[in-house]
């Protein structure tokens, strides 16, 4: 029987899941991934974990165990360093250590990820792994190469070229109709990490519910990097943590462009990245804008009524203004 | 003359308004609930008929307050939004560039943050009575003051008893040791008014930024005392506008003229006397939690076996809610 390789759905699976299937596919390894979050699985998360750590890292802990008990191995790369220069969050050069400190931990398959380690630092990663399923070297390099291919696809797909404004005759042909309310198309820039923001567990369906009332959502994984890193520049100090700064990229490209009506910037609690790009991200939005920011808090006690009132007012009020504006 | 309507029903208050096309209020009414929402609408929208001194067209309805669904269906509303949305939609009305939204009726409190006149943070407080009207209602009677007296008072005072109020219980007996120590009625009123607003900013407003303009509304703002002791404990100036105590309801009735003014619908208003209505009313009790919440519902009378749930009120938490509209329907 093939051996299976878990991937837990949650953190950094939501960026680079792609290649994972793509490099362990290849290789003939089944690949596993966890069901998406649910009471159970951060129940699981909650008791393995610290409670002073940030939920998504606890819900993290709950896809992994959960794996655990369904496949040979857990993939927990440690993700140090993505590209020269910056950092990711402390917490992902920590994970697999914290996952084997749980009681009876899963088979854990941790490559470092560190482009310090040289030009072919991935490559080298991809090699060490795939070398515990096979000896055939250019079958591995082959598989690595897939994986980036797909990975770069994966991405590209995910970038809109160009978000533009809303003519004023969309706008007015939207609202026509004879069903009442008929109320016209938003277009609001959801900012935070991806595995927030994506998971509808953790952010209590927030994409979802805002695309059920017709509006445009759009994150940042939809803003091309270049244009993210232009963005960036803005910031008041340089930002060494790369994740964040893509955050904090698209987030000020929205607002210096004009592209999004509002913003709604998902954070984790307790996070350190987020609470710190937030600020910066917040400041300039009211500034540069103004663009409306309504920043969400989520912890593991979040409810959903409180959230979908704050919702229900952020846009109702949106739409009004925006159309009051335009003189619609 | 053409005219909006605005309702806005809550557990303990119904307030209606006609607002004209220039988006003046033209009459208002401000009524008991009495846990009969759908009397109180009927008798509201009779009693606000005859203020009115000429017939008004009605264009456009709102509803809000957290029987909003259920009235929506019994007058027949054309925008149906949450209470926030309607408050902060009246706030901004009065006052363009109001940033926070200080708010305090009968039976609950709310404070609703806007950033370029849009809510971006709220939080609403119905369990705590210290944090509400009711913490002054129910020391006015102790005191053997009309609680319309006490803005008054509160006003002739130099400065405010020391009060210690984090619950209506303590407050209530360190009132009386106050009053026994000799200290003046009017002294021991405004140190009321500091306690509520203490409350008020230490658990509903922790950790919000109170920035100026500040907009301060519901049925409390008619206590000038409530407004001196917010100016002092903010150190900023605090506006009350006009129709303080209707302001969801001219809100609603703002968010429908808006809406109707940008299609060429018809309201669905069914006129002041819509009494041809039917229903079913019945309770049960939640275990969820220690509180053990009596929850009474209406549901439309459609001759199925449950019919539509419209209106649930009596938890005392958000547990029973009903799913909001808004968010749903467009
Ligand atoms: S960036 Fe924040 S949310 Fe993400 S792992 Fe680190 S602390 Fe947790
Ligand atoms: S309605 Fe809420 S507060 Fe009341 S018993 Fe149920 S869960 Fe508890």
């Amino acid at each position: 029987m093939a051996p299976t390789v878990g991937l837990p759905r949650a953190l950094l699976y939501y960026k680079y899941h792609a290649a994972w299937d793509a490099f362990f596919n290849h290789l003939g390894v089944e690949t596993v991934t966890s069901e998406n979050t649910s009471k159970k699985v951060l129940n699981i998360g909650l008791k393995a974990s610290d409670s002073e750590i940030c939920l998504p890292v606890k819900v993290f802990y709950g896809h992994a165990l959960d794996l655990g008990e369904k496949c040979d191995y857990v993939f927990i790369p440690r993700i140090v360093q993505v590209e020269k220069g910056s950092f990711t969050c402390p917490k992902f050069l920590g994970l697999p250590d914290m996952i084997r400190a749980v009681d009876n931990p899963p088979e854990i398959i941790s490559p470092t990820i560190d482009v310090r380690n040289g030009r072919h630092a991935i490559r080298d990663a991809a090699l060490e792994v795939g070398r515990m399923f096979t000896d055939d070297e250019a079958k591995i390099v082959k598989a690595y190469k897939l994986a980036m291919k797909a990975l770069r696809k994966h991405e590209k797909d995910l970038v809109k070229e160009n978000i533009e404004k809303t003519p004023i005759e969309k706008l007015k042909s939207l609202i026509g109709g004879n069903e009442g309310n008929k109320e016209p198309v938003l277009r609001i820039g959801i900012a935070g990490h991806a595995y927030n923001i994506e998971d509808p567990y953790i952010s209590l369906n927030l994409i979802q519910r805002l695309k059920d009332r017709g509006i445009e959502v759009v994150t940042p994984e939809n803003v091309p990097m270049k244009k993210i890193k232009k963005a960036a520049k803005d910031a008041p100090k340089d930002l060494f943590w790369n994740y964040e700064r893509d955050i904090l990229g698209a987030s000020y490209h929205w607002v210096k462009n004009k592209v999004v009506d509002g913003i709604i910037y998902v954070v984790a609690f307790p996070c350190g990245p987020d609470s710190t790009i937030q600020v910066f991200v917040e400041g300039y939005a009211k500034k540069e804008g103004p663009v409306p920011l309504m920043s969400i808090v989520i912890d593991e006690h979040s409810a959903e009524a409180g959230l979908v009132t704050r919702l229900e007012a952020f846009v109702d009020l949106l739409t009004e203004s925006k159309l009051s504006a335009q003189g619609v | 003359m053409d005219g909006y309507l605005g309702i806005d029903v809550g557990s303990v208050s119904t307030n209606l308004v006609v607002l004209d096309e220039n988006e003046e209020v033209v009459a208002k009414i401000y009524r008991r609930t009495q846990g009969k929402p759908i009397e109180a609408v009927q008798a509201g929208l009779t009693e606000l008929e005859d203020l009115l001194t000429e017939p008004v067209n009605v264009l456009g309805v709102g509803a809000t307050g957290s029987a909003r669904h259920l009235t929506g269906v019994v007058v027949g509303a054309d925008a149906v939004r949450n209470e926030i949305t309607a408050h902060a939609m009246a706030a901004r009305h009065a006052q363009p560039d109001v940033r926070t939204v200080l708010e305090i009726g009968g039976q609950d409190s709310k404070v609703i943050v806007l950033q370029d006149g849009i809510p971006i943070d709220f939080a609403m407080n119905t369990v705590c009575a210290a944090g509400t009207g009711s913490f002054l209602d129910h020391q006015s009677s102790r005191l053997g003051i009309p609680i319309e007296e006490f803005g008054g008072i509160a006003m002739t005072a130099e400065r405010g008893s020391q009060i210690a109020g984090r619950c209506g219980v303590f407050a209530e007996s360190d009132m009386i040791h106050k009053q026994q120590v000799g200290h003046p009625t009017n002294e021991i009123v405004y140190g009321l008014c500091q306690a509520l607003v203490r409350n008020y900013l230490n658990n509903l407003a922790k950790g919000k930024d109170i920035l100026a303009p500040i907009v301060f509304q519901g049925g409390v703002a008619a206590n000038e005392g409530m407004k001196r002791a917010f100016e002092e404990a903010l150190e900023q100036e605090v506006t009350i506008p006009e129709h303080f105590n209707v302001m969801g309801a001219i809100g609603s009735a703002l968010l429908a003229k808006r809406i109707m003014s940008r299609t060429d619908n018809t309201t669905h208003f069914k006129g002041f006397h819509s009494a041809d209505f039917e229903y079913k009313t019945s309770s049960f009790g939640c275990a969820a939690c220690a509180n053990s919440c009596e929850i009474i519902q209406i549901a439309q009378e459609d001759g199925s076996e449950k019919g539509d749930v419209l209106a649930r009120w009596g938890g005392r938490c958000d547990k029973w809610d009903l799913a909001p509209t808004s968010i749903t329907q467009a």
